[in-house]
């Protein structure tokens, strides 16, 4: 029991100092992409940077206010805050207002609240609270399923907001699910099942089979004295071929016209610079042109478009490349790297199995938002609009990353009070 | 230790995941970067940096004194993209009530509902450039950019804006045909005649796109610095401009005439102080549309006389003093019949009085007598005096004189002539005809008529103008005396007495003319006349030299001295009054002499300062003091203390009202002023204790 020095005795510095590092530069970049001569001040409330400094404000506010709370009480209330952001997401989808094509938002007064945000870090509590549950193992089928139900119900929920990229976050905590012992052969699978989907949109489907079919006969040239083994090949073949007509069928039949033509443009088969390319162009072009050092802060040109959609939000790294150049992306990509391996480290060192896994869902989280984000803008990635985590603008994004991280740094804070 | 290991494997595995893409991302951002770099960057070069022309300000157009009479201000035109990306369903109908009233108070065009519904209307209709309002002034832009919805900016609020430059006239109608506009088609006035010097050069310089779409320019050695235009310095005097156009309009209205013009022109110098041209519009106002006077040349009619006279005073063939017979004022040319307007008093009639009586057979009877067997060379002497030529006008569109020749088709040997020398048969236009009288009033030298005396750029002058001379002597100094005399004559007992005042004295020639207008024609039973007046003042030192012409007045009253003369007569009072130049000096024994002038009591310090300028000896009893009363004495003003209290009332008998005021208001007194002159009565005794903001009233007189 060392706790006696105050809530901020044991929480991980690391983190802290990284969270504030990160919001503060995010909150600079969106000065610099909306700034505009006849609203100067950083704190002009009209402005999207000086709504953002209440965000921050009350981000802060949240942070502290979890630090607070009792560490029992994170967990014990796992079920019934996934619970109520369920239902949250059910109430969305009757009354809420459609921005920008998603239906995503609910407004309380002048408040416009998002709850697919949040929702992601209540599905990481229940399914931390599941996983650590006593005498759950992973390789039953049915932890299997529950563990699916968990994180697919809200992804559904939200798909169905027609929010894709807020669904896709959910495939994430498959590697929360790997740490806590899933097979490794399903992730081979998936990466396989991700390269054919990537093979059946840029190769010809009689190539494409010719492939899957030559590879099915060298192992059988190898493994044919076992007859198990040939069952195998011809399941593998089988469903090879299974996911190149599924992955065929959904892209021209599923997938609505600006998705396809997303990922079309992705992997170059189609060039539409003024259209849907638009966006990765600009961004693009803004971080090509900051060179080793950046123009400088303001100096931007690319990044301050009126009429470049999301650049406050969904491309605000486009305004770090542009301005800071070079060493500025490394430092911003270099802190979230930082900061995922502390939380993996400080993961591992939990003694209580909630918070290990809570950890880890935080990570695979962030992850994949900076993955999808910041691939997007440098043109890795499709153009999905999810945000980069304490840069982009935004209060539901902010809070509920911030809800995220500063619940792990309790948890962890917390540690040393549980015995296990 | 087996799951120990699986563990850290996979441990290790997720966050080489993590570190891969990482990498995978910084790999990604040095290739745009460096190894694509250029070719981003040159695209970024193309899409915000463009080489733009600067439009250069056009230049003002200045009165003599400098007020603008044109100038350039932005203006917008306000119109609204409807189905803008960020403008909701529920954002548009929740403000559109409230943004219909605030348009609807501003522009007081269409009412709320009106607005309301065309919005609506013009949203459904997919309407992305609806028009809200053209013509908007930057304050009420700042207004409307405050208002619901509009207030969201470009994309959720749909305000678009579009700026212009437009010409503004301050003075509005004032001169504005002079003035002019430049349009594409048909521009006219000093617009368009000093175009090249107005428009400046439009400059170009390479620019990029910054923050909120505005144009930035970069420094660069390629770009070429825009010439701001030209201000135009014209002759044009305002206040003259205003009185001539008010009397032109006046009396226009006043004889429902079809049109008129007036000019004022400097004898000396041939600059136009005025130049006023009215119209009559559909609705029976006068609008200035047509530069008359300028442009319309018409046959003159009697104020030609003048010239057909000097033409013989000139030759040595005619005496003022010569008889002519004119009978009852009724004679035939050929059968072609001449009339005089009033029948002449007596049957004979000298030059003189055939001239200021304006007698239409007295003046073609001397002419014919001793021209008709050399028709050309009286027209020869006429042209001589500059009458056949175009001026040469700073503003182009001038109307073409004519004088015909004795060998023209259309010359009659036998009609021709009298009709010549009475204004007929010849085309002049007011101006023209002006510039003649001018050349009289400035005893022979013909100056040309000047619109702009300087061209200055930022203040600093780039070309002045200066006076043009036609001809330095139209006639011999005898004749101009003898034209002086026929002038002054017309106006002391002839056809414009009215023109008589104690004031000053006037040189003119009335003028009615039954006139060939394109609209009217000639009709003997309907006839249309053109009343004018040409003349000059003062008499004896000409400085201004007017005409007034009022075409097809329909009131009944037709004749050049009722019409025309009293619209001279309000211009040159105006002059007159405005120009100390034009009194005559004081006499000698008026002037102050050695009184000492009387003296306000007031603040020791200015007194001395007034007394010791008009050269008047101040005796001060107490030099300390502030406020001072006055007497006079043989030796001069004498300044005795005023006291004054604080807080008590203090005495401002006597004062002036600016020191009074001042006095007073400073002891904390409200003051009510009344009368003018120095203060003969305070509502409150001198003394009485001042209560604050207690109100005297003070009575001047």
């Amino acid at each position: 029991m060392r706790n006696q020095g105050g809530i901020l005795q044991n929480i991980d510095r690391w983190m802290v100092v990284i969270f504030l590092l990160l919001v503060a530069m995010g909150w600079v970049s969106i000065y610099a992409s909306v700034y505009n001569d006849e609203h100067q001040s950083i704190l002009d409330f009209s402005q999207n940077y000086g709504k953002q400094a209440i965000w921050i404000g009350g981000s802060l506010l949240i942070a502290l206010s979890i630090l607070i709370i009792d560490g029992k009480f994170f967990a014990a209330f796992s079920y019934p805050t996934y619970i109520i952001f369920i239902l949250l997401l059910l109430v969305v989808l009757v009354v809420a207002r459609d921005v920008k094509g998603a239906v995503s938002w609910i407004d309380i007064g002048s408040f416009k609240l998002q709850p697919s945000e949040f929702a992601k870090f209540a599905t990481n509590m229940a399914l931390a609270k599941f996983l650590s549950t006593l005498d759950i193992r992973m390789k039953d089928l049915k932890t299997k399923i529950v563990s699916l139900l968990i994180i697919g119900l809200p992804a559904v929920l939200i798909l169905l907001q027609n929010d894709t990229g807020s669904a896709l976050v959910y495939a994430a905590f498959v590697f929360v699910l790997y740490r806590e012992g899933l097979s490794g052969n399903i992730l081979i699978f998936g990466f396989l099942a991700a390269v054919l989907f990537v093979m059946t949109l840029l190769v010809p489907k009689i190539v494409l089979f010719s492939v899957i079919g030559g590879i099915g006969l060298v192992f059988y040239f190898f493994v044919r004295k076992k007859r198990q083994n040939i069952l195998i090949i011809a399941a593998g073949v089988l469903i090879a071929s299974a996911i190149v007509f599924s992955v065929d069928y959904a892209i021209n039949h599923v997938l609505q016209e600006h998705q396809r033509t997303r990922i079309n443009v992705l992997l170059g088969k189609e060039i539409d610079p003024k259209g849907a390319g638009y966006n990765v162009n600009q961004s693009k072009i803004a971080i090509g042109s900051g060179g080793v050092f950046g123009k400088g802060f303001l100096q931007g040109t690319q990044t301050k478009y009126d009429f470049v959609p999301e650049q406050s939000t969904d491309f605000i790294f486009c305004t770090v490349g542009e301005e800071w150049g070079f060493v500025g992306s490394f430092v911003v990509i270099g802190l979230f790297m930082i900061l995922l391996w502390r939380i993996i480290y400080v993961a591992e060192r939990q003694r209580s199995q909630y918070s290990r896994i809570y950890g880890y869902g935080v990570a695979c989280i962030l992850f994949f938002h900076l993955m999808v984000n910041i691939g997007m803008t440098v043109g890795l990635a499709p153009v999905i609009g999810i945000p980069l985590p304490f840069f982009s603008y935004g209060g539901s994004s902010l809070w509920s990353f911030t809800i995220l991280l500063f619940v792990f740094i309790k948890l962890d804070a917390y540690r040393l009070e549980i015995l296990r | 230790m087996e799951t120990k290991k699986d563990i850290m494997w996979r441990i290790y595995l997720v966050f080489a995941g993590f570190l891969l893409f990482g990498i995978a991302i910084c790999v990604q951002i040095f290739r745009i970067q460096f190894v694509e770099g250029d070719y981003w960057r040159s695209k970024a070069d193309s899409l915000t940096t463009q080489i733009r022309s600067i439009e250069a300000s056009r230049g003002n157009i200045c009165s003599s004194d400098g007020s603008l009479l044109a100038t350039s201000v932005p203006i917008y035109d306000v119109r609204m993209d409807l189905n803008a990306d960020g403008l909701t369903s529920e954002v548009f109908n929740k403000n559109i009530d409230s943004l219909s009233l605030c348009l609807s108070n501003l522009f007081k065009d269409k009412s709320r509902s009106e607005y309301n519904h065309d919005l609506r209307q013009a949203r459904n209709g997919g309407s992305r450039y609806f028009l809200i309002q053209k013509n908007v002034h930057y304050a009420d832009l700042h207004k409307l950019k405050q208002f619901p919805l509009f207030r969201l900016g470009k994309y959720k609020g749909g305000l678009l804006i579009d700026q212009r430059n437009v010409r503004e006239l301050p003075f509005k109608e004032l001169a504005q045909r002079t003035i002019g506009t430049m349009r594409d088609i048909k521009p006219v006035g000093i617009e368009a005649s000093f175009d090249g010097s107005l428009q400046g050069a439009s400059g170009s310089r390479l620019m990029q796109r910054i923050a909120g779409g505005v144009w930035m320019p970069l420094n660069d050695k390629e770009e070429v610095e825009s010439k701001d235009g030209n201000d135009i310095i014209t002759t044009i005097n305002v206040n003259i401009q205003d009185v001539a156009e008010s009397a032109l309009g006046e009396h226009l209205l006043k004889n429902n005439a079809d049109h008129g013009c007036v000019v004022v022109m400097e004898v000396e110098t041939g600059n136009i102080v005025a130049i006023a041209n009215l119209s009559r519009t559909p609705d029976g106002s006068y609008q200035e549309n047509f530069n008359y006077a300028i442009a319309e040349a018409t046959e003159p009619g009697s104020t030609m006389k003048l010239a057909s006279l000097l033409v013989g005073i000139d030759d040595g063939l005619i005496d003022l003093n010569e008889k002519i017979d004119v009978g009852n004022g009724l004679m035939f040319y050929c059968g072609q019949k001449m009339e005089d307007a009033h029948p002449p008093k007596k049957t004979k009639l000298t030059v003189r009085e055939a001239f200021m009586t304006s007698s239409n057979v007295g003046v073609s009877k001397i002419i014919t007598h001793y021209y008709a067997n050399k028709q050309q060379a009286f027209l020869s002497k006429l042209q001589s005096f500059g009458l056949n030529n175009k001026l040469g006008l700073q503003i182009e569109g001038e109307g073409r004189p004519h004088i015909k020749n004795a060998k023209d088709k259309d010359w009659n040997p036998c009609v021709s002539l009298p009709w010549t020398s009475i204004g007929y048969e010849v085309l002049l236009s007011p101006l023209q005809t002006l510039t003649f009288y001018n050349a009289i009033a400035n005893n022979g030298r013909m100056v040309k008529p000047k619109f702009v005396k300087e061209i200055r750029y930022h203040g600093q002058l780039v070309k002045a103008f200066p006076t043009e001379i036609i001809r330095d002597s139209i006639v011999s100094p005898s004749t101009i005396a003898k034209a002086h005399e026929l002038l002054e004559s017309v106006v002391d007992s002839g056809t414009a007495t009215a023109l008589k005042n104690p004031n000053y004295r006037v040189a003119g020639k009335t003028g009615t003319a039954v006139i060939n207008h394109q609209k009217f024609g000639y009709d003997k039973n309907n006839k249309t006349y053109q009343a004018s007046f040409a003349g000059y003042f003062p008499a004896d030192r000409p400085k201004y030299s007017i005409i007034a012409v009022v075409y097809a007045p329909s009131s009944g009253v037709y004749y050049g001295g009722a019409v025309s003369a009293p619209i001279f007569k309000e211009i040159a009072d105006k002059l007159f009054s405005n120009e100390m130049s034009l009194h005559n000096e004081l006499a000698a024994s008026d002037s102050l002499n050695k009184n000492i002038p009387e003296a306000k009591p007031g603040q020791q310090n200015d007194l001395n300062k007034v007394l010791a300028s008009l050269k008047v000896n101040a005796l001060t009893r107490n030099a300390e003091a502030t406020w001072v009363s006055t007497t006079g004495s043989e030796e001069g003003v004498v300044m005795t203390e005023r006291n004054t209290h604080i807080g008590a009332v203090p005495n401002v008998i006597g004062m002036g009202i600016r020191d009074a005021i001042y006095l007073l208001e400073n002891s904390g007194l409200n003051v009510k002023a009344s009368g003018k002159g120095a203060v003969k009565k305070q509502s409150i005794d001198p003394g009485t204790k001042i209560i604050k903001g207690q109100k005297i009233v003070i009575e001047l007189g």
